[in-house]
């Protein structure tokens, strides 16, 4: 599913170039959970924000699903944003303005899915949360937790073949970040898709199904998780 | 995905009310003044449109000099009656033509049987074929016969419902005296014509139809002047038709020089461009002879209401820029959800939709309250909704809409959809600089703006008082001005009701000047000098001491036949030392027994014309509609009624009109006054408007540097230090403005002082004055904003990172 070939990234300031990312080549294949791991500034985030193409690296190249998306115009950007990807935040990232309802509705709106479709989706995915009697609540007016499952419901609401989740439970407490953990090692076995997640604790990593430790920019380490 | 645009833009907007109620308001204003400009605008061109026939209908006018108050030469509308009648034989495109009166804005005496005389303006007397010119539709008698009888009177509806009460009123007859000692005249009521929808040029309450105007005098020499109309056919070839105006104008004016003194070789030689043109109606309006036109008088009105919009629409991108890191986030997740730039801008061009739509609602509510007051104001009569071209104005509205909508919101909605997701989303988002530069620079563009308007009004003020203060060279204190002409019997009773001093009579005074150029020979200088008939006691009453030599009087019996009297411009033209010297004019011989100083008859945008005052009537006398009364006494109210009694001995029909010459004066200013009066409103709302923006910002900016000003308050700085460097982001903007707009504003005001001919110097102090007041009220608008930075508590602050 996903192709990286000698990606590199870099900042150069007053002629000195500063690397974030080095000699990047892995697969990752449909249905597996990934975390991401290694120390602060070591390019996790980097790597995800490449992997979800909202940064382009300086040098290698990117094959998603089959296609170079290196340098991607943004309309078919877009395209892949709107059908194939989805995106999980640690400062969830809800639109303050937007009720529950309606937050989980916009990427729909955005594909261009019709009214029955969209309403019988959200409320799968209202019903799947227990969030129903909470649909019309503004972000402001829930935890933390809640905030958190109504972005992944938003993020599935466009039912995406992977997720991108960046340190998604970094702002939890631990038992709703267990909650959120379980919910994704479910999405991942029982629907099929694909979770890469950037994350610091060992404890997060363990529900997934592949880990790989970055330093420096560079992978160390790329093993699967022996599921005890 | 539009209604939940609508209800994010909603949401919004309630969630940041205080920005959004100054955005919404100072756009309100600044539509407001557009929309009442617009709206005039719209008035002023609807001018004689009110007919589609009106195409064909042409004015006759002429080049000439004769009855122009400074006697050049003009394209007037009053014209030698006997064109008409050649035009009509010469032109065969014309298909009908007619004689009209001018509008002497005099009050006519107006008496129904039983009724109470009314006093009239706008009756106009003309020939039998002014409704075949002018189309108008009649709502009572027939159009074609309406003016065919002599003695016969069309009225407008409204004033035959004044006259009458009602409309059944053919063949009913009224009594009009014209004039003072006119005889009265019965008319008899052959039509009602309905108002036009269109303000019209040729304005009249009532067409009177004399006979007089039938036909023109049989002796050659004897000129009467009129406005002339002309309907053509059709309005195709209008050049070839002016060329054959032209011809038999000047084949006509030839025919007249039968003076042998003074031929028509001559008549060009000293300057004169006779020329003569059919001038189509619908543009009569916008290019008047003698004054500027309503265009030119609009110009510095509309340069500052699109300041006024255009402040209110930075006030907008301003806020709107400076708020936008607020809502970056929401751009960044849309954007990774699968919403295109396209699609955000649509959405935030929405947002700024909808505050133009409040701003245009509340507009709508004020010009409503407006409108009257502005009708008023300027002596119009402009209503929106009853409006003849309302959905004309609608359409002006809604492309104004678009207009407003797009230049408040494309910027800020480009610079929020050009947002990386990348780094937004990474929440480490600072937006401190984006759009800095151009924010600053409206801020500096809007104090430009407000600080020229502030010295423009100090330098007025300081010219409106040098006006009301600068001699007149003559004594506008208790003198009245009765529109009446001299009448020695009259004059001689009125001289004896105690308080009275002088009575005297004259064309050229204050409110009511009329010029008169003739040709004179002194010394072997040929000269041009505007000749003046005035009475023995026209200088006394209007407070005039000699300068050189005398002044009239009756024990000299040579002033009743050859004696002048000249102002000092005129002394100076014929070579300064002057009294007991003689001139020619044609063949009459004069003598010039005096000189004063010269004194002002019209505003100060006007020069004192050099002229030569005489009470002969030797080489001819104007006609005088100044019977002016000098009293001695300030018990006005007492000895006018008495006046008033020897009038009615005489003029039993015709009430006395009359003004003071202190009123006629702060008439004179009356035009610059009504235009001060507006800068003042308009820069007072300038201001505050720039000063809301200002304001706005600072809250604003203070808001997001609470971090800063927290770190700085635990570092040791005092709250006047963080005061200070809240202000000094803003303070130096407003100094540059200032600099800026000392140019300008000194260009603007040469410009505005250089159509007076009496001004004062440029001043310095308005500009020192301007740049001090923008520097506090600037301090003070951040300052307010800045203190509470300032004594914040920064543990909060702090924590709530």
């Amino acid at each position: 599913m996903i192709e990286l070939k000698n990606i590199e990234k870099y900042y150069s300031s007053k002629g000195i170039k500063h690397y974030v990312l080095r000699h990047v080549t892995t697969t990752i294949k449909q249905g597996e959970f990934v975390s991401i791991m290694g120390p602060s500034g070591a390019g996790k985030s980097t790597l995800l924000n490449i992997l979800g193409m909202l940064e382009e690296p300086t040098y290698g190249t990117y094959e998603f699903m089959e296609e170079d998306v290196t340098r991607l115009n943004e309309r078919k950007r877009i395209e892949l944003y709107r059908n194939h990807i989805g995106f999980v935040f640690q400062a969830y990232h809800l639109i303050d303005e937007m009720t529950v309802y309606e937050n989980i509705e916009a990427p729909l709106l955005y594909k261009k899915v019709g009214g029955a479709e969209r309403a019988s989706r959200i409320a799968d995915l209202l019903d799947r949360f227990n969030m129903v009697a909470k649909k019309d609540l503004f972000p402001n007016q829930l935890s933390g937790g809640q905030q958190q499952l109504v972005g992944i419901a938003r993020a599935l609401a466009a039912q995406p073949s992977i997720i991108l989740a960046d340190e998604p439970t970094g702002n939890l407490q631990s038992t709703q970040a267990e909650e959120i953990m379980q919910l994704f090692q479910k999405l991942n076995k029982e629907d099929g898709i694909t979770i890469i997640q950037v994350t610091h604790a060992e404890k997060n990593a363990q529900y997934g199904n592949r880990i790989l430790n970055i330093a420096d920019g560079v992978i160390k380490d790329d093993f699967l998780v022996t599921t005890t | 995905m539009f209604k939940l645009n609508l209800k994010i833009a909603w949401r919004n907007l309630w969630k940041n009310k205080f920005y959004a109620s100054i955005n919404i308001t100072g756009l309100a204003i600044g539509l407001t003044a557009f929309v009442l400009l617009l709206l005039y605008v719209n008035y002023e061109e609807s001018y004689d449109t009110w007919s589609p026939e009106l195409k064909n209908v042409y004015q006759v006018r002429a080049f000439h000099s004769y009855n122009a108050p400074d006697n050049k030469q003009y394209w007037q509308t009053s014209n030698e009656s006997r064109i008409a009648a050649l035009l009509k034989q010469n032109i065969p495109q014309i298909n009908a033509i007619t004689k009209v009166e001018n509008d002497w804005y005099q009050n006519y005496a107006l008496t129904v049987k039983n009724r109470k005389s009314l006093m009239i303006k706008g009756i106009r007397n003309a020939d039998s074929a002014f409704f075949k010119v002018m189309p108008h539709s009649f709502l009572k008698g027939n159009e074609a016969t309406a003016l065919s009888k002599p003695n016969s009177i069309v009225l407008k509806k409204d004033l035959a419902l004044k006259l009458f009460g009602n409309e059944e009123i053919i063949g009913k007859t009224i009594s009009i005296v014209r004039w003072e000692g006119d005889a009265v005249t019965d008319f008899t009521v052959t039509g009602i014509v309905s108002e036009p929808n269109t303000p019209q040029s040729v304005n009249f309450s009532g067409i009177i139809h004399t006979g007089e105007f039938d036909k023109d005098n049989q002796n050659p020499t004897m000129h009467r002047y009129m406005e002339i109309y002309a309907r053509l056919f059709n309005h195709e070839n209008l050049n070839q038709i002016n060329e054959n105006v032209k011809k038999v104008y000047i084949n006509n004016l030839k025919s007249t020089f039968t003076d042998s003194q003074y031929s028509y070789a001559e008549f060009l030689k000293s300057g004169n461009l006779p020329n003569c043109k059919l001038f189509p109606i619908d543009e009569a309006h916008q290019n008047p002879p003698f004054i500027a036109s309503w265009i030119e008088k609009i110009k510095p009105v509309s340069l500052i209401v699109t300041f006024l919009l255009l402040i209110s629409i930075i006030n907008f991108i301003n806020l709107a820029t400076a708020q936008s890191f607020q809502r970056a986030k929401e751009v960044g997740v849309k954007k990774v959800l699968g919403s295109n730039k396209g699609l955000l801008v649509w959405q935030f061009l929405m947002e700024t939709g909808l505050q133009s739509l409040f701003a245009l609602l509340i507009c709508g509510v004020l010009i409503e309250l407006f409108l009257p007051a502005f009708n008023q104001q300027l002596g119009l009569n402009i209503s929106f909704w009853s409006n003849q071209k309302l959905f004309f104005i609608l359409l002006q509205l809604f492309g104004l809409f678009l207009i407003i909508t797009l230049l408040a919101g494309f910027y800020p909605a480009t610079v929020l959809s050009n947002y990386k997701p990348a780094a937004v989303l990474k929440g480490s988002f600072s937006n401190s600089h984006k759009g800095l530069v151009l924010r600053n620079s409206l801020i500096v563009l809007q104090f430009v703006i407000s600080v020229t308007l502030i010295i423009a009004i100090g330098t007025m003020q300081k010219q409106v008082s040098f006006m009301n203060q600068k001699d007149l060279g003559f004594d506008k204190s208790r003198v009245i001005n009765i529109s009446a002409n001299y009448n020695k019997k009259i004059a001689n009773d009125i001289r004896k009701v105690s308080g009275v001093q002088y009575v005297g009579a004259t064309t050229q005074v204050i409110g009511n000047t009329y010029a008169y150029a003739d040709k004179i020979n002194f010394q072997g200088k040929k000269l041009n000098l505007n000749m003046v008939t005035v009475t023995m006691e026209a200088f006394p009453a209007l407070g005039i001491k000699p300068l050189q030599g005398r002044l009239f009087s009756s024990i000299y019996r040579q002033d009743t036949i050859n004696t002048v009297v000249l102002n000092e411009s005129a002394a100076k033209q014929l070579g300064g030392v002057v009294v007991g010297k003689q001139f020619r004019s044609y063949e009459n011989v004069f003598q010039i027994i005096g000189v004063i100083k010269d004194y002002h008859a019209e505003s100060f945008d006007k020069s004192i014309i050099p002229t030569i005052y005489k009470v002969t009537y030797l080489g001819g006398m104007s006609a005088n509609g100044n019977l002016l009364v000098r009293f001695n006494s300030s018990h006005y109210q007492i000895i006018i009624r008495k006046i008033e009694e020897v009038w009615k001995k005489y003029y039993p029909n015709y009430p006395m009109n009359y003004q003071s010459l202190n009123d006629a004066f702060i008439h004179s200013l009356e035009d610059n006054s009504r235009f001060m009066n507006m800068i003042v409103i308009f820069s007072i709302i300038s201001v505050s408007l720039s000063l809301s923006g200002l304001f706005a910002l600072s809250t604003f900016v203070a808001k997001r540097r609470t971090k800063e000003v927290a770190v700085r308050k635990v570092l040791g700085a005092s709250n006047m230090q963080i005061i200070n460097l809240l202000n000094k982001s803003f303070l130096h903007l407003v100094i540059a403005a200032n600099i800026i707009s000392w140019p300008i504003a000194y260009i603007l005001i040469k410009k505005w002082l250089d159509g007076f001919v009496y001004r004062i110097d440029m001043p310095v102090l308005p500009f020192i004055m301007a740049t001090i007041t923008s520097v506090i009220i600037a301090i003070l608008t951040v300052s307010i904003q800045a203190r509470k930075a300032a004594i914040g508590d920064p543990v909060k602050a702090l924590k709530y990172e």
